[in-house]
């Protein structure tokens, strides 16, 4: 616990809450030296061995600052390599534990086997691919490092609406993988992506969590100075309700992320369905915030509308909410 | 999820007990009120020699000193067996005793927390007609006379007063000052010369709550909890269980309940209805977090720690989702729920969706209205401007 106050407490002052968005090279610099690239890498391969809470709580604080610090693929791949048995396996770790990045894509790929033994296709989601050494794929023949200068490959950016964040495809034409470098083959595939997945789902979610919360936070601040009608806004019961119904279903939802971060047991669905609450719960925050901030929510200047565009790219993430919902669904009918 | 070692004997434990002896048949033994009163009393009877009746309170009572997860489990197994909830004794085992427990003398609680064992059921007189919301504003009086008090008024709304040996009850003994200020708790015996009792039929039926009227009912001053004129206080923790102690057995109980829901999309052919299953596992999910939420809520209090808010979070998040589990048994249900069908007292377990779903609005109203957690967790936890209040006269 102290650890996990610790952690939290130098992502606040490495991150302060009134600087939304820092640069994004200089965050992954200080990411880096912290040591958060290294956060879920055992001590034996020569990381910090910490668990998924400390690892949920930095990308709970990288939320409230919506940070541009590609950290949440960052550590997906690093898992990635970290669960393989490549021949250059510790050199990598090594790398990439250091500050070199080699991003898990977060979007499904559409590649197309090509001729002998060639690639074709994309590869989608894969954030902050510019600054890629490498990016983890799953390939038709399982998860593999593809270095972004080998022959054959490049990055096209997809510019989105969230500016918080930066958006590229891979695009494979005529790659050969390198058998070296096959992280997985078909079969060990699905086995690597059911043990990443909850991984994803609750770092995704923590971050929906930590966004609402400032979100939240910014809304109320902002509705105590704005004032009509000779009083501040936020006295108007009718505005304050909707306040209190933010607050209500941001802690529920993070009463039900934490729960399930600390449950070593929690099954890939749960830590699916705890993603969904949580980004329904921000998508919902969001749009009450800019609603409640009038004119001002919909200018460019004011904030507000940063936070919405992530709620709305993080709700597509992993797997939309119809698909959690239904499995949840499907999974509860069959136990109860 | 798989229980730890001691939680899965526990489990098994509780299991064994209910394979043997949790109650059939009990919707159709308790559709009369003297069926209900003997079905209920019974069933509590049976849980307290077992241990099961009193998890939360402390170990020096048969069956306390039961962990938070111990805790769980018993409830969702009661629930999972479709045992009836203990509405009956409900006020006596959670608000009379975090009341005795807080804010009572050592003599107090020594008299009656082991009689509500033995089966003395309590209830709670706060709410009168003028004063529901702004509880604060009660009018019926206590007026002192040597080693009594002397009280005249009308309390409504009295969860199962008609049923119950004794009465939390909410008095004024001063009418200067701010309106908290004056205000003393008493425990009565409802036998008392003076109190009458008249229930009030329900919107799904039953006779579930009462008005209780008092007429000079004497009141030995040996009776009151806490100083005279400093019941507020007191009433904050008959009102902290109604809104936080009592949650996580409803919500585990709604959890295990949702096997109902389960039972009707199988028993209407949705199995593979994306639509409902989607529907389906947005309410597990929610119902989930209330579990999450209520749990954290009491870890919390274990620790010390508490926030003003808190309990009122805990309260709007459970009733939510009690109006969504209503609601979507009753979309499922069809047209069979809309038919009048004899029903049990109870809330999520009558056996009819629809009068389910009208008991649901109890917990959105009861306690503390949703509309009044709001205000409290906006003006006293997001810390945000009370409007004017010009207009008090
Ligand atoms: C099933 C049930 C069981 C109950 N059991 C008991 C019991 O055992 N003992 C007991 O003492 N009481 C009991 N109550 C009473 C309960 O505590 C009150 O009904 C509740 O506090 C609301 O008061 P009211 O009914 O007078 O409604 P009112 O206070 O008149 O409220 C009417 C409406 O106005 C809204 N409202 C009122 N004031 C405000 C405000 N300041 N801001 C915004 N909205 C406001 C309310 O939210 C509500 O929607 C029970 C009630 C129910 C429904």
């Amino acid at each position: 616990m102290i650890e996990l106050n610790e952690l939290t407490d130098a992502a606040q002052k490495a991150f302060p809450a009134d600087s939304l968005s820092p640069g994004r090279d200089e965050s992954w610099r200080l990411v880096a030296e912290m040591g958060w690239l290294m956060v879920r890498l055992p001590e034996e391969d020569g990381g910090l061995g910490l668990d998924r809470e400390a690892s949920a709580a930095i990308h709970f604080e990288m939320g409230r600052v919506l940070a541009t610090t590609p950290l949440i693929p960052a550590q997906l791949g690093l898992q990635a390599v970290l669960a393989s048995t490549i021949p250059a396996r510790s050199d990598w770790l090594e790398r990439l534990a250091g500050g070199e990045y080699a991003p898990l894509h977060m979007l499904p790929a559409s590649v197309l086997n090509g001729t002998k033994g060639t690639l074709s296709g994309t590869v989608g989601g894969v954030f902050d691919a510019d600054m890629a050494v490498a990016v983890v794929a799953k390939l038709p023949d399982g998860y593999a490092l593809i270095p972004t200068d080998a022959p054959g490959v490049s990055v096209v950016e997809r510019p989105i609406w969230d500016t918080s964040r930066r958006l590229f495809d891979l695009v494979l034409d005529g790659y050969t993988p390198d058998p070296d470098l096959m992280l997985t083959d078909e079969a060990g595939a699905q086995a690597l992506h059911d043990a990443l997945a909850p991984e994803a789902h609750l770092a995704i979610a923590a971050d929906c969590l930590g966004a609402a919360n400032a979100a939240l936070d910014m809304t109320v601040e902002y509705m105590k100075v704005r004032r009509q009608f000779d009083r501040p806004i936020a006295m108007f019961q009718a505005l304050k309700h909707r306040a209190a119904d933010m607050k209500i279903r941001i802690a529920a939802a993070e009463a039900l992320l934490w729960n399930r971060v600390r449950d070593p047991e929690a099954t890939l669905t749960q830590c699916g369905a705890a993603k969904t609450l949580a980004a329904e719960v921000f998508a919902y925050v969001t749009e009450e915030a800019i609603q409640l901030h009038g004119g001002i929510g919909l200018t460019d200047e004011h904030p507000i509308h940063r936070f919405m565009k992530r709620a709305m790219l993080n709700l597509q993430l992993c797997g939309s909410s119809d698909l959690w919902n239904e499995r949840t669904g499907r999974e509860a009918l069959e136990v109860s | 999820m798989t229980d730890k070692p001691d939680l899965e004997a526990l489990r098994s434990e509780v299991r064994a007990f209910l394979a043997a002896e949790a109650p059939t048949g009990w919707r159709d033994a308790s559709r009369t009120q003297d069926d209900f009163v003997r079905t209920q009393r019974d069933w509590f009877g049976r849980l307290v020699k077992a241990g099961y009746a009193i998890p939360h309170w402390p170990a020096s009572f048969p069956g306390g000193g039961r962990s938070l997860a111990e805790q769980k489990v018993i409830y969702e197994e009661l629930a999972k067996a479709d045992c009836p909830r203990l509405l009956l004794s409900f006020v006596s085992t959670y608000h009379a005793f975090a009341t005795l427990h807080e804010c009572a003398s050592d003599e107090q609680r020594a008299q009656y927390l082991p009689r509500i064992l033995e089966g003395e059921t309590w209830c709670q007189g706060f709410s009168e007609p003028g004063a529901g919301s702004d509880l604060a504003a009660i009018k019926t009086r206590a007026e002192r006379k040597g080693d009594v008090y002397v009280v005249n008024g009308q309390k409504v709304w009295s969860t199962m007063a008609q049923f119950a040996d004794k009465c939390l009850l909410l008095v004024r003994t001063a009418s200067d000052g701010p309106k908290q200020a004056g205000i003393t708790y008493l425990l009565m015996d409802m036998k008392t010369p003076g109190v009458s009792v008249r229930p009030i039929h329900q919107i799904q039926g039953d006779e579930e709550f009462a008005e209780i009227f008092l007429d000079n009912v004497e009141i030995p001053v040996s009776e009151r909890v806490g100083e005279e004129g400093k019941g507020w206080a007191v009433a904050q923790a008959t009102l902290a269980s109604e809104r936080g102690l009592t949650l996580m057995e409803l919500s585990y109980r709604m959890r295990g309940a949702l096997s109902r829901v389960a039972a009707l999309i199988r028993e209407h052919g949705h199995e593979e209805d994306r639509g409902i299953l989607r529907d389906f596992g947005e309410l597990v999910t929610q119902v989930d977090a209330v579990c999450a939420i209520a749990d954290q809520f009491l870890d919390n209090r274990i620790r010390g720690i508490e926030r003003i808010g808190d309990a009122s979070i805990v309260k709007n998040s459970y009733s939510r989702a009690l109006r969504a589990y209503a609601k979507l048994g009753l979309r499922l249900g069809g047209i069979a729920e809309q038919y009048i069908a004899p029903i049990t007292f109870g809330d999520l377990n009558t056996g009819n969706w629809m009068a389910d779903f009208m008991n649901s609005y109890a917990w959105t109203i009861a306690g503390g209205s949703e509309e009044v957690q709001r205000n409290i967790i906006a003006e006293r936890m997001l810390d945000m401007p009370r409007e004017p209040r010009a207009w008090v006269a």
